[in-house]
């Protein structure tokens, strides 16, 4: 996923770092489609990033490269609205949310999140095959068929409650975890520990959204 | 996305579905997940420790019905073959019997890398002297 640092304009020939319009002639741009999403939105490549910045030149780059307005230029610039359209989408939506921008900062640093990544921790697994012997004990109790039967039903919903409750607290103890993690990078520590760590957030992160939504599930047949 | 045949065959029958009691002894159990979809499985395997045949097999999958095929599948499979053989058990074999597409090929890796920690945690139960550890999940 390196990004090519030089590129040239398809209509002057000047050679600059990869950018939407040329800083010469102004030209619309095809990006490089492996261009990384920070260079793209001229973000330092950081995972803590300016959030409000981000969406500011989101809007403004969707401005710009909107189709509408490359209609008639030539075939190669209304080619190139287009791409970048699709890329630009793809890298804000990829920026914005933490835990997408987290997956791509491990895959930019040659460590995507599933690489060598299957083991769950212990406690993790515990705790996860305990709430899921809980929800298939709720698709058990079959609501329909235990009409008149309300206290056991309102028992159930209120564990269920509870543990959803605690997923929250949970998934928001992951996100300032993962949000601490995001601001230690740069720093003088080994790179290769944060790594590591930020995996095991974004690793437990997925297994609880999983979790999370399979008691949504259960609480909506209650 | 739309299944083949053959996985919702075992998504909707799914053989061998559970766990063995806990005093149960020579039982291997492989905890996995997939942490870009979030899925789990857990594959046990009750093996012969004479033979090194495995005589039994279970699972819990919690996850897509690619990956609770896979893990269904699995525990046909490793019936009947000792634990070396079934260490060998590669993902394409569950891809090709399953006709998996290519975004389901990591629920069919899980699969595999089941068994690999199921056949792990028994050498280290077996070399752990004869008591087995308690704690099986
Ligand atoms: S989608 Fe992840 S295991 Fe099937
Ligand atoms: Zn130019």
């Amino acid at each position: 996923m390196a990004t090519p640092t030089v590129a040239r304009c398809w209509r002057c020939q000047d050679e600059h770092r990869p950018q939407v319009f040329c800083p010469a002639c102004e030209a619309l741009q095809p990006l490089p489609p492996d261009i990384d999403y920070f260079t793209l939105f001229g973000l330092a490549r950081h995972p803590r990033l300016d959030e409000q910045a981000l969406a500011q030149t989101y809007y403004e780059l969707s401005r710009q490269l909107h189709p509408d307005l490359h209609q008639t230029g030539t075939a190669q610039e209304r080619e190139a609205s287009l791409q970048n359209t699709a890329l630009v989408n793809r890298a804000y939506r990829t920026l914005r949310d933490p835990v997408q921008r987290g997956r791509y900062w491990l895959a930019l640093n040659g460590e995507p999140l599933g690489k060598e990544n299957n083991k769950v921790p212990p406690a993790l697994a515990l705790f996860v095959f305990e709430v899921q012997e809980k929800l298939a004990a709720v698709r058990e109790a079959r609501p329909a068929e235990t009409e008149g039967t309300q206290d056991a039903l309102a028992g159930l919903r209120a564990e269920m409650t509870q543990v959803r409750d605690d997923l929250d607290d949970r998934m928001r103890d992951l996100q300032h975890r993962l949000a601490a993690n995001f601001s230690k990078w740069g720093q003088a520590d080994g790179s290769s520990a944060l790594l590591s760590e930020l995996k095991r957030v974004l690793s437990e992160m997925a297994y609880l959204r999983t979790l999370t939504r399979d008691v949504e599930k259960a609480l909506s047949i209650l | 996305m739309a299944y083949t045949e053959r996985v919702v065959e075992h998504y909707e029958r799914p053989r061998n579905v559970g766990s063995f009691a806990a005093e149960e002894g020579n039982v291997g159990t492989g905890v996995v997940g997939a942490p870009e979809c979030g899925d789990v499985m857990k594959l046990q395997l009750k093996i012969n420790p004479q033979t090194e045949v495995i005589e039994d097999a279970k699972f819990k999958t919690f996850g897509c019905g690619s990956a609770i095929a896979s893990s269904s599948y699995v525990t046909e499979l490793v019936k009947g073959k000792t634990v070396a053989e079934a260490g060998a058990i590669k993902n394409t074999e569950i891809v090709t019997e399953l006709a998996l597409p290519p975004v389901k090929i990591h629920c069919s890796v899980l699969a595999e890398d089941a068994i690999k920690a199921a056949v792990a945690d028994w050498r280290d139960r077996a070399e752990g002297a004869g008591a087995p550890k308690k704690d099986a999940a």
